[in-house]
């Protein structure tokens, strides 16, 4: 299990992390999502023990990563899969590797196998195309047969193949009963491979839960036909529904449920002719709670949508 | 103590890093090729010209040990880089972090890596100054020197065996240096700075002062180790050493510190 306890780290004047605070439960695969530059990969470093936190801990089991005998048999992780040496084959990294922790030699071809990459596995890393390095950075996050797995942005540079491989790979590796953790900032990449999911924006705890939790968390909206809309209009706005947008099809309504809107035509005696709960999709949930804290928002052009 | 991160399999995880890859082996081949190539040309140039007119003033300062070591003064260059390049490509690279991940210990890691070092770089430099010196010796052959040249003279085997030690003392300064800079062509740079500016620099500056002060040059240090006859304004050869010993650490605790604080 991972825990990260009130983690704040401050680089000069920049607060990078704010008071996180979160435990990642083994079993299941956990997204970790937030906008570029809002604290993932910062995160995942102080994980590691690479920079100091500047208050708070990140501990795997009770332990943090400096008190690990062989950290990389209790945690294995891929940060940046072009951060090797690309003078070296991948079997020697590997190799280097795996002799730091005692972890035998035999290994090393079982990863590379795994992974896929052992017909170019003594050719140099510097040759590999992106994907390529990713499957070696994936290669060396197994190395050690560690219970926690931790993946910044896996999935950039991968093909639909490689990234359907690398989903199937995460629920593997959870069920059996391992700590996942992956970072991305595409939340529909993170809708369909991860169970849980914790939301950051700029260095700051947004929200936790399961993609469900966090879909039903947002106000859904209904959809509604009906025989005479403009009438259903003023019925539901004078009980505080919010109508949305209305056209010849219909209308669509917020701040009430499906149930609600059809009761209200009943009594109003207005015939429904579609009524559809629309839930919110778990991007418009993301975009919504991290419209505060996106770095490098892009400026609205000159339409506006509603 | 079979599945921890040990010293020794730290250090066995660096040697893998350190052979694989082509920066080390290109500049141990220059190294060799400098060091023992440079050495039969001023070797036979010497012997060949060893009673041509004027040569006199040859005899009086002739040195059979030094003049066959002489490449060391280029292969300082290649060691330096060697050792230069072993940690600034972790930063290049960024494989540091894998390098931190697997070894979280940075004291052991750094002390592994020297090690690694060390160890190989101490072995290729006393076989190429022994190559070196054995090689020169053959070449000056049973000419008429008044000065013995064989190992069988202790001042002969001092200077070769601290041939090989200033080789590998430079190798560790160029690496803590590069701890220092993190950078490659920075690192290489101060480098080149420590060993050849410096020289330059001083030689423009008042006689008076240049004696008192080359002696502590770090290739005038080397100088003094690898000589057999006296050098003016030196320390011997041991004093030299040592206080080249002296820089090595000094370099080297600073780099480890900044290395130990610093965030990866």
């Amino acid at each position: 299990m991972l825990k990260i306890d009130h983690l704040t780290k401050r680089y000069d004047d920049t607060l990078a992390l704010d008071d996180l605070d979160f435990e990642v439960k083994p079993g299941v695969v956990t997204g970790f999502l937030g906008p570029n530059g809002s604290g993932k990969s910062t995160t995942m470093r102080l994980i590691l023990g690479l920079d100091r936190p500047t208050k708070g801990s990140a501990t795997i089991n009770g332990k943090t990563y400096h008190e690990l005998k062989a950290p990389l048999r209790e945690v294995g992780a891929l940060l940046d899969a072009k951060a090797v040496h690309p003078g070296r084959s991948a079997r020697n990294h590997l190799l280097s590797l795996a002799a730091s922790n005692q972890i035998k030699k035999a290994r090393v071809d079982e990863v590379l196998e795994f992974v896929g990459i052992e017909s170019v596995a003594n050719k140099k890393v510097g040759g590999f195309s992106l994907g390529m390095s990713q499957r070696l950075g994936i290669a060396g996050a197994l190395l050690g047969d560690p219970e926690v797995l931790l993946f910044d942005e896996p999935v950039n540079g991968l093909d639909p193949e490689g990234i359907r491989w690398i989903r199937e790979f995460f629920r593997s590796l959870a069920n059996e009963g391992r700590t996942v953790f992956v970072s991305s900032h595409l939340m529909s990449e993170m809708a369909v491979s991860a169970d849980q999911i914790i939301v950051i924006g700029r260095g700051k705890f947004i929200t936790q839960g399961s993609v469900d939790d966090l879909t039903a968390t947002a106000h859904g909206t209904v959809f509604v036909r009906a025989s005479d809309i403009h009438m259903l209009t003023s019925t539901l706005t004078s009980n505080g529904a919010e109508v949305h947008e209305i056209n010849d099809l219909g209308l669509t309504v917020g701040g009430l449920t499906s149930d609600q809107v059809g009761d209200l035509a009943f009594k109003a005696g207005i015939t429904i002719l579609e009524l559809t709960p629309q839930r919110a999709s778990l991007e418009e949930v993301f975009m919504d709670l991290t419209a505060d804290s996106v770095e490098y928002g892009g400026g609205k052009l000159g339409v506006t949508h509603d | 103590m079979t599945n921890e991160v040990t010293l020794l399999s730290t250090m066995k995880s660096e040697w893998i890093k350190f052979r694989s890859v082509r920066s080390t082996i290109l500049g141990m081949v220059i190294f060799v090729v400098l060091t023992i190539g440079l050495g039969i040309l001023v070797t036979s140039l010497i012997h060949a010209n060893w009673n041509s007119p004027g040569s006199e003033r040859d005899h009086l300062t002739f040195d059979p040990v030094a003049t066959s070591l002489v490449g060391t003064a280029l292969a300082q260059f290649a060691v330096g880089v060697i050792g230069s390049l072993f940690i600034t490509t972790e930063y290049t690279t960024g494989s540091i972090r894998t390098t931190l991940a697997a070894v979280p210990n940075r004291w052991k890691l750094i002390i592994a890596k020297t090690g690694v070092l060390k160890i190989s770089m101490l072995l290729v430099s006393e076989a190429v100054c022994f190559a070196a010196f054995f090689i020169g010796q053959a070449i000056y052959g049973n000419m008429n020197t008044t000065i013995p040249d064989t190992l069988s003279n202790g001042a002969d085997l001092r200077a070769v065996i601290l041939g090989g030690v200033y080789l590998t003392l430079l190798s560790v300064i160029g690496f803590s240096l590069g701890m220092l800079l993190r950078q490659s062509a920075a690192t290489i740079s101060a480098y080149v700075g420590v060993v050849l500016v410096i020289p330059l620099i001083l030689f423009f500056f008042p006689q008076s002062i240049q004696d008192s002060l080359t002696k502590f040059e770090p290739s005038y240090l080397g100088r003094e180790m690898m000589s057999v006859t006296p050098i003016p304004n030196a320390f011997s050869p041991w004093v030299a050493a040592m206080i080249l010993v002296i820089y090595t650490a000094v370099l080297w605790v600073g780099g480890i510190l900044v290395f130990q604080r610093r965030d990866a």
